[in-house]
C-alpha cells in the first residue's frame, strides 16, 4: 500500500506541477443547457429588421421615422448600437448633394451622441442653410454648444429655437443656460414656477432634469431628489437622471439606496460605474466583477480611439482605482472636449487628489469667467 | 407657426441623455496568434450583433437561448467565412471554426468563436474584415495580433476593411526561448517519458545481490548509475529527434507512441523481475531512440522556423534535457535517502514499478487500438 501511495504522490507532484505551469483558464464558458437565455433583444434589434431598412433606402418617409425610432431606442436601452443602425438608415440621404434637412438633423443627433461635436455642428449648419425654421436643428445646436461651454452662441441658438417652439420649451432652453452663467438662483425659480400642466411627459422630464441638476448645484439636495424622482416616474429609462440621482445618493453615503436604484441597470456603463463606487465604499464582493467589466469597456473604447466615456473613466480611475495621476490625465482630455459642471468637478477632484491643482487652473478660470456656480465645487475651494 | 412639432419633445430627452452617453458601441474582439504558418485565435462577437447578422432568434420571442445559438452555429460560421478572411503572403488561409462558447462583457453576452487555419504567412498577413459592414457602419473589430512574440493592435472595419500587417521575423533569441520552453513543457506534461526514465532510475540507488535488492553503500555508484542511464537516454533521443526533425527518418506516430508505452512496461517490469541489472543504460539507449521520435512529433506540430531551424532544434532538445534533469534532481536524492528502507526495496521497487507498468499497459492499449 505504501508503495502505491509513493507512486501516487510522485504522480501527484508531476500532475500538480503541470497544472501550475498551465496558463490560466480562459473566461469563455459553455452554457449547461439549451434553454438558458443568453440575451434579450430590444425592439429593432432583430435580424428581420433588415427588411425595413432596405425599404428606407428608397423612401425618406420610411427612413426618417425609422432613424428616429433607433435614436429613441439608443436612449431608452442605453445601447449605442442603435446609433449605428440610425446611421445606416440615414447614410444614403445624408450623402445626397442636395441637403435633406430631416435626415441631416437626425445625423447630427447621432454624431452628438458619439461626442463628435464639431462634426455635428457642421451637419447642422448644412441643414440650417437649407431650412432656417427648423426648431429641432436650433435646439440640437444649442445643446451641443452648451456642452462645449460656448454659452453665448448656445443662447443665440436658443433664441432662434424660441421663434418656432412653444413658450415653455423656450423657457427651459434659456433658463438652463442662464443657470450656468451667473443666474442660477433666478433660473431655478423661473423653471420651478413653470406649469407642467400642458407639457408632454418628455418635456416635463427635460424640465425635471434641469431643475434637479440646478438644485444639486444650489446645494438643495432634498429638492433635487424630488425632481429626480419625478422624472424617473415619468421616464424610468432616463439613465442620465438615474446617474445624477445615484451621484446624489453616493454623496450622502446612502449606498443601500444606490444598490436599489441601479439594480438591473448594470449593462449601462455610467450606471455600472456608480454601482462600482458604492460597492467600493461598502467593500462589496461584487466590486471585482464590476471593475473587470468596466476595465474591458474602457480599453475597448480607447482601442477604437473614441472618447465617449472619458468623464466616467476619470471617475473610475479616481474613485475605484485610487489612481489620481491617471484620472487627472483623462479628466483633462475630457475637459478639452466637453465642459459641463460634472466634467469640471471630476477634473478638480482628480487635481486635488494628485496634488497638482495647476493642471485644473485654466478650467477653474473658465468656470469663474462664465459664472458657473456649484456648491460641490465651492466645497473643494473652487 | 409657434408650436413645435410633437416629436421635438421626444428628441429633447435624447439630447440630455446622450450628452451623458450610454454604453459601448458595437465591437468585436479578434485575437489572432501566428505561429509559423499556423494561425490560431478567436473572434468574440456580441450575441446582439450576431442576431442582426444572421438571425439566431429562430422562434422570434426576443430572447436568444443557448439552444438557438447552437442551431445557428453553421449559419454563423458560414457568415464569418465570408466576412472575415485572412490571407498569407502566398495564399488565403481557410479558417476552421471550433465549438462556440459564451463570454460575458459589460453590455451582455458575447459569442466566443475559436478558429485555426493553416496560413503560409511568411512576413505578411492581410485581414479582410467585413463583419456587420452593411448592418451597422459603426461596428469595428478590435484586433490583437501576436506573431513572433510581438503583439500589435488595430481597429478593423469602417473605412479600413482590408489591412495588411507586417509580421516581424522571429529573432533567433526569441525562437530559442520559445523552443526551450516547449521542450520543458513537453517533458513535464507528457509524463510517459518521465515514467520510463524513473523506472530505469529507481534501481540506480540499489544493487542486485542473491536475487535481492540491497542498498548501494555510497553515493558514488548510485550517481554513476544515474549518469549512465540519463546520458544514454539523452544521447539516443537526441539522435532520432534530429533525424526526424530534418525529415531523414519518419515513423508513423501510432507506432512510436505504442512502443513508447511498451518501453515503460519493459523498464518497470525489469525492476520486478530483473533481467538486465547492470546495464540498464542499454535499455535507456535502445528505447530512447524511439522516445526521440515521440519528441519529434511534437516538434513537427510546432514546425521549425525558417532561418532558425538548427537553433530551435537545439533549444527544444535542451528544454527536454533541462526538464528531465529537474525531475531527476528532485526525485533521486529522496530515492537515495530511502534506499535502505524496506519501504523502498520491498514497496517502491516492486509495487511502484508494477503500478507504472499497469498505467503504461493502459496507454499501450489506448494507443495501439484507440482512435
Amino acid at each position: 500500500m505504501e508503495a502505491r501511495q509513493f507512486v501516487k504522490q510522485l504522480l501527484g507532484i508531476i500532475v500538480v506541477s503541470g497544472v501550475l505551469c498551465a496558463p490560466l483558464a480562459a473566461s469563455p464558458f459553455t452554457p449547461s443547457n439549451d434553454a438558458q437565455v443568453l440575451a434579450d433583444l430590444p425592439a429593432g434589434a432583430h435580424h428581420t429588421e433588415l427588411a425595413a431598412r432596405r425599404l428606407a433606402r428608397g423612401r425618406l418617409a420610411v427612413a426618417v421615422p425609422l432613424a428616429r425610432f433607433y435614436i429613441e431606442q439608443a436612449r431608452s436601452t442605453g445601447d449605442l448600437r442603435f446609433l449605428g443602425y440610425a446611421e445606416a438608415v440615414l447614410q444614403p440621404w445624408v450623402a445626397q448633394a442636395a441637403p435633406v434637412p430631416s435626415a441631416l438633423v437626425l445625423e447630427a443627433t447621432v454624431q452628438q451622441s458619439r461626442h463628435e461635436f464639431d462634426a455635428a455642428l457642421v451637419t447642422l449648419n448644412r441643414s440650417l442653410n437649407a431650412r432656417r425654421d427648423d426648431a429641432q436643428a436650433w435646439l440640437t445646436r444649442s445643446t451641443i454648444l452648451r456642452v462645449l461651454g460656448r454659452y453665448g452662441e448656445a443662447a443665440d441658438a436658443c433664441e432662434q429655437f424660441s421663434r418656432w417652439a412653444d413658450a415653455a420649451l423656450s423657457i427651459i432652453c434659456q433658463q438652463g443656460l442662464k443657470g450656468l452663467s451667473g443666474h442660477l438662483n433666478s433660473a431655478y425659480a423661473a423653471l420651478a414656477a413653470l406649469s407642467s400642466q400642458n407639457m408632454l411627459d418628455a418635456e416635463r422630464g427635460w424640465r425635471d432634469a434641469e431643475l434637479g441638476e440646478m438644485a444639486v448645484r444650489l446645494g438643495r439636495d432634498s429638492d433635487a431628489e424630488h425632481w429626480f424622482r419625478d422624472d424617473l416616474q415619468l421616464s424610468p429609462r432616463d439613465f442620465y437622471v438615474r446617474a445624477a440621482y445615484a451621484d446624489l445618493l453616493l454623496r450622502q453615503h446612502r449606498n443601500a439606496e444606490v444598490f436599489a436604484l441601479l439594480k438591473g441597470e448594470e449593462s449601462i456603463e455610467p450606471l455600472l460605474l456608480r454601482l462600482a463606487i458604492a460597492q467600493k465604499q461598502q467593500n462589496d464582493p461584487g466590486l471585482g466583477h464590476s471593475t473587470a467589466l468596466l476595465e474591458a469597456a474602457f480599453s475597448a473604447e480607447s482601442a477604437r480611439g473614441e472618447a465617449v466615456h472619458r468623464r466616467e473613466q476619470a471617475r473610475f480611475l479616481l474613485e475605484v482605482r485610487n489612481n489620481p495621476q491617471a484620472a487627472l490625465a483623462v479628466a483633462l482630455a475630457n475637459w478639452a472636449v466637453q465642459r459641463e459642471p460634472d466634467d469640471l468637478l471630476v477634473l478638480v477632484n482628480a487635481a486635488q487628489a494628485a496634488s497638482d491643482m495647476q493642471k485644473a487652473a485654466a478650467a477653474i478660470k473658465f468656470a469663474h469667467t462664465q459664472g458657473i456656480s456649484d456648491v460641490r465645487l465651492a466645497k473643494l475651494g473652487v | 407657426m409657434k408650436s413645435a412639432p410633437k416629436w421635438v419633445g421626444l428628441l429633447l430627452a435624447v439630447l440630455g441623455a446622450m450628452s451623458a452617453s450610454a454604453h459601448v458601441a458595437s465591437n468585436s474582439f479578434l485575437n489572432l496568434r501566428i505561429d509559423h504558418n499556423q494561425a490560431t485565435g478567436s473572434l468574440e462577437m456580441a450575441l446582439r450583433d450576431a442576431e442582426l447578422a444572421v438571425g439566431i432568434d429562430s422562434n422570434r420571442d426576443g430572447r436568444i437561448t443557448w439552444g438557438e445559438v447552437r442551431s445557428a452555429q453553421e449559419l454563423l460560421t458560414q457568415y464569418l467565412r465570408v466576412h472575415l478572411q485572412l490571407t498569407g503572403s502566398e495564399a488565403g488561409c481557410s479558417l476552421q471554426f471550433g465549438a462556440l462558447q459564451i463570454n460575458e462583457r459589460v453590455d451582455g453576452n458575447y459569442l466566443w468563436v475559436p478558429f485555426n487555419a493553416a496560413c503560409p504567412t511568411a512576413h505578411q498577413l492581410t485581414i479582410s474584415y467585413r463583419v456587420l459592414d452593411e448592418e451597422d457602419p459603426s461596428h469595428r473589430g478590435l484586433l490583437t495580433l501576436t506573431a513572433s512574440g510581438m503583439t500589435q493592435t488595430a481597429v478593423l472595419g469602417g473605412n479600413r476593411k482590408v489591412q495588411m500587417f507586417e509580421l516581424s521575423h522571429p529573432s533567433v533569441w526569441y525562437a530559442f526561448d520559445e523552443y526551450l520552453q516547449a521542450g520543458m513543457w513537453h517533458i513535464w506534461s507528457g509524463i510517459d517519458h518521465l515514467l520510463f526514465l524513473l523506472s530505469l532510475l529507481l534501481p540506480a540507488v540499489l544493487s542486485r545481490r542473491d536475487n535481492c535488492w540491497v542498498a548501494v553503500p555510497q553515493a558514488k555508484p548510485a550517481l554513476f548509475n544515474i549518469i549512465k542511464v540519463v546520458t544514454a537516454f539523452t544521447l539516443a533521443h537526441s539522435i532520432t529527434l534530429s533525424l526526424a526533425a530534418f525529415d531523414i527518418i519518419r515513423l508513423p506516430s501510432r507506432l512510436t507512441e505504442s512502443i513508447i508505452a511498451a518501453s515503460i512496461i519493459v523498464a518497470a517490469l525489469n525492476n520486478v523481475f530483473p533481467l538486465v541489472t547492470d546495464a540498464r543504460w542499454r535499455i535507456a539507449f535502445a528505447f530512447g531512440l524511439l522516445h526521440g521520435f515521440g519528441f519529434a512529433a511534437v516538434l513537427s506540430e510546432m514546425g521549425l522556423p525558417a532561418g532558425a531551424r538548427l537553433i530551435s532544434l537545439v533549444a527544444f532538445n535542451l528544454g527536454v534535457e533541462a526538464g528531465q534533469l529537474a525531475v531527476v534532481v528532485a526525485v533521486m536524492p529522496i530515492a537515495y535517502w530511502l534506499r535502505a528502507t524496506r519501504f523502498y526495496r520491498r514497496g517502491v521497487m516492486p509495487w511502484g514499478s508494477t503500478a507504472i507498468a499497469g498505467l503504461a499497459l493502459v496507454w499501450l492499449i489506448q494507443r495501439a487500438i484507440g482512435r
